[in-house]
């Protein structure tokens, strides 16, 4: 998306160069960090971007900002769980499970939440999301507010925990986990690419520009943000179901809290709404912001790590409103001459790229 | 940019205004970041001037405490031990995950200093405490080697608790873990401890599932909700039986986490045991701002006893909100936690706790029957400034234990130091508690252990029950509120 009007030829293999670098030092990454530890936070980057890659979906592309995709991500959790610990399904068709479910779920729930416009499709979600929280915490069943722990695959004879693929558990080291949460994050991210670049991406992006103007051009509104919701919904029950595997127990507040909504729309809006690397960017800068103040200075207790994190936040959004995405093309701009078209240019460009969130700006400013 | 860009096409007057304000803006930010920034240097230094060099390997200064350490006291005093970075002969370290900020972090950190105290005690020459390793210097068994704790932050969540856990085996490695307070926290982390294979010792969560999993690595001193549910109604039986009191009837109140819902289950189980009837069950939403509607219930339900099962702030709140509505049952007894934190005495007002009673594994008058928890006791108010609690003290007594079992073990092999914990056999005067002792079974719970009941008396916890170690006749009932001087 970044590949430009300006030079076609030359900008397309550059990039597809520096992809391959990128690829090819993810790839390594297990090999370089070696302790669990340091890849335990690669993994939990990789998480939250392929969570905030799906909001994307919905929140950036479709305008629409959901504060309750965390409760996509329960019922992935939860889905594959309970299959296993119920039937023994192996996680990896729960994965799928939870998908459809979650799908169907969102589409359920957006045929009339979508009829709110702006805010109010917010405050939707966020109520949704707690009552689905409710219902799993008040929920006997699936382990109530106790949660689920999921049983280790244990070797017959030693009985020590070990890997097993049928199980999805790797417990031998993290490598594994690594590898299929960077697939689960390219596999979101090239659906993203997909749905930016086809006729979907455009209605999409005509209906968060303006909604009844779409509507008057004959989009069909609301089928379109059905799907989109229905693909968010997926692929963040997709990720629910790997971390239910990463974490081996779930509960409601791990999985569904209103907390985890809001940082996954918050990985997002930093990193650049809308855009296809923004939430890559933003998992990337701020997991390991928050884990590693954590580590280092949430033992002694006096919670200066969390007054950190928060003033990062802060400063983001001070001085990059558009996310960290903004930063990143501005540098890219400062080696060229600077711009100096017109008003009505400049006013056309910014509208073109400020990829934000629909009519928040102007209350924003 | 696209920002600036925009407001630029408006007009030079909106351009001027957003600029300065920017500027304002950046200005403002520049003047936090920088005071932000050298805090956090500070911080850094302060930890590892902490940790006694031993940041000399690996660059992690994270907040340890080597030997005598309070963060707050003089950590100096313990001496150096110059640890070459891979010598065997280096401090013992265990990892140790408290919730140190979020809503349970007063409670983490007096169990902090509780686990400091424990480790100092082993580490210097304590030889008017008969507790094991007291009377030596280190582990004597180890050619003396003293113990390091490495603590890290749970923030009361699960998942945070499972990346700290796996941080303090991989990069700290620590050669046992040790914590977490919240059950949910405990859960993830003892998992991370059962898949490396290293020791996890618990003293403070009371979910049955912990032990009911079948781990190979997790072991736990103190009583879980069962027992100390059946704790709670025998006493109220008691009370009907042998002193009189006019009860039959309980009603619940409990938060929606997992120790509320899992208190509300073993209550149930046994009120029905202890032949008294549940009337009325109450579920909040744990932190919640008001609890109006929920004291209406238990005021319409109209039970004998009020057993409920909260954390500090919410403690405080139902007692608050009942005072308000004029709700009173005869007796409150609750299923520690928050009840049993002396921070809700003070939130509530002492005279407005009076009478409260709680299950508890510990409390302050045991130091009138047990010499070595009075000792404790004084050490533990020199460095927290007050007094000893259930959590601290069973998060004390874990620690020992494990300290012990290492000892025993002579290494710091994972396998020998489980061997060493499962034929742990501690009695009576060798810990802190109103136990018999420690000595876990085959799913590594101590069997031991048992609950207690405290009563608010003149603003202190007394025992009330069992009878025989009782200090204070319990009171009955409670007292009409507006009848409290305040």
């Amino acid at each position: 998306m970044t590949t430009a009007t300006a030079r076609p030829i030359r900008a397309i293999p550059r990039s597809w160069i520096a992809l391959g670098v990128l690829a090819l030092a993810l790839l390594a990454l297990p090999l370089v960090l070696r302790s669990d530890s340091r890849l335990n936070i690669a993994i939990l980057v990789l998480v939250y971007a392929a969570l905030a890659q799906a909001w994307n979906i919905l929140g950036g592309f479709a305008g629409q900002i959901s504060l309750g995709n965390a409760a996509f991500f329960g019922i992935g959790a939860y889905t594959s769980t309970v299959l296993l610990s119920r039937w023994e399904v192996t996680p990896w068709l729960g994965m799928l499970a939870g998908a459809l479910v979650a799908a169907i779920f969102a589409v359920i729930i957006g045929y009339p939440v979508f009829r709110l416009g702006g805010h109010y499709f917010a405050i939707a979600t966020i109520a949704l999301a707690e009552i689905v929280y409710t219902i799993f915490n008040d929920w006997e069943w699936v382990g109530g507010a106790t949660g689920m722990l999921i049983p280790f695959a244990r070797d017959i004879e030693t009985g020590r925990p070990t890997n097993s693929l049928y199980y999805l558990q790797f417990n031998l080291g993290k490598a594994p986990y690594f590898y299929i949460a960077l697939a689960l994050v390219v596999l979101v991210t090239v659906v993203t690419v997909i749905v930016d670049r086809s006729k979907l991406g455009y209605y999409l992006r005509a209906i968060k520009n303006d909604q009844d103007a779409a509507r008057a051009l004959g989009v069909h509104v609301l089928r379109y943000k059905l799907i989109a919701i229905a693909i968010s919904a997926a692929f963040s029950a997709v990720i629910g179901t790997f971390y239910a595997q990463y974490l081996l127990y779930i509960d409601p507040e791990t999985t569904m809290r209103l907390e985890l909504s809001v940082l996954i729309a918050l990985v997002a809006i930093l990193g650049g709404v809308g855009t296809v690397a923004g939430p890559l960017v933003g998992a990337a800068v701020l997991i390991p912001a928050a884990e590693l103040t954590r580590q280092q200075l949430g033992g002694s207790g006096n919670a200066i790590d969390l007054i950190l994190y928060g003033a990062l936040i802060v400063l983001i959004s001070i001085f990059q409103p558009n996310g960290l995405m903004g930063l990143v093309q501005r540098l890219r701009h400062r080696g060229g001459p600077r711009p100096t078209a017109t008003p009505t240019e400049q006013q056309a460009t910014a509208r073109e790229e400020a990829p934000m969130l629909g009519g928040y700006e102007e209350e924003r400013g | 940019m696209d920002h600036e860009r925009a407001t630029q096409g408006i007009g030079d007057k909106a351009l001027d205004g957003r600029l300065s304000r920017r500027r304002l803006l950046r200005l403002f930010a520049a003047g936090a970041a920088v005071p932000a920034m050298s805090l956090l240097a500070a911080c850094g230094e302060a930890s590892v001037g902490e940790s006694g060099g031993s940041s000399g390997g690996q660059a992690a200064p994270t907040a340890t405490t080597a030997g005598s350490g309070a963060s707050s006291g003089g950590s100096p005093a313990a001496s150096p031990t110059s640890q070459g970075g891979t010598s065997p002969s280096g401090p013992v370290r265990i990892g140790v995950i408290l919730p140190l900020s979020g809503v349970a972090a007063s409670v983490g950190a007096d169990e902090k200093v509780a686990v400091e105290l424990a480790v100092k005690i082993v580490n210097e020459e304590t030889p008017d405490l008969a507790l094991p390793l007291a009377a030596t210097a280190g582990l004597p068994n180890l050619g003396g080697a003293t113990v390091e704790l490495v603590f890290a932050d749970s923030q009361g969540k699960a998942e945070v608790g499972q990346s700290e856990a796996e941080r303090l085996i991989n990069q700290e490695n620590v050669i046992a873990l040790f914590g977490c307070y919240q059950s949910a926290v405990t859960k993830t982390a003892s998992a991370v401890a059962e898949r490396a294979g290293i020791p996890f010792m618990n003293g403070d969560s009371s979910s049955p599932a912990l032990t009911e999993s079948g781990y190979q690595w997790f072991f736990r001193t103190s009583p879980h909700d069962g027992d100390f549910s059946k704790a709670i109604m025998a006493f109220i039986r008691a009370m009907a039986d042998e002193k009189g009191a006019d009860v039959s009837t309980v009603s619940l109140l409990y938060e929606d986490t997992d120790f509320g819902v899992n208190s509300a289950k073993a209550l149930t189980d046994e009120a029905e045991a202890h032949g008294l009837q549940i009337v009325g069950e109450v579920k909040y939403k744990a932190n919640t701002t008001a609890l109006t509607s929920e004291v209406q219930a238990l005021r319409s339900q109209g039970a004998d006893v009020l057993c409920p099962a909260s954390y500090t702030n919410d403690a405080i709140l139902t007692i608050e909100t009942a005072r308000q509505q004029g709700y009173l049952p005869k007796m409150i007894v609750a299923q520690d936690a928050g009840y049993t934190d002396p921070a809700f005495i003070e939130g509530v007002g002492a005279a407005f706790a009076e009478g409260i009673a709680s299950r508890s594994a510990f409390s302050i008058d045991i130091t009138e029957i047990k010499p070595a928890a009075a000792k404790v006791n004084e050490m533990y108010r020199e460095m927290a400034g007050k007094d000893m609690y259930d959590g601290p003290a069973r998060c004390f007594t874990a620690m020992i234990v494990l300290l012990d079992a290492i000892n025993r073990a002579g290494s710091t092999e994972p396998d020998a130091i489980r061997e060493a914990l499962e034929a742990t056999d501690l009695g009576a005067d060798d810990t802190i508690m109103p136990w018999q002792g420690v000595r876990f079974d085959e799913k590594h719970q101590n069997i031991l252990g048992g609950g207690i009941i405290v009563q608010i008396q003149n603003g202190e916890y007394r025992t009330v029950y069992p009878f025989e170690v009782a200090t204070v006749e319990p009171s009955y009932p409670l007292q009409p509120w507006d009848q409290r001087g305040a």
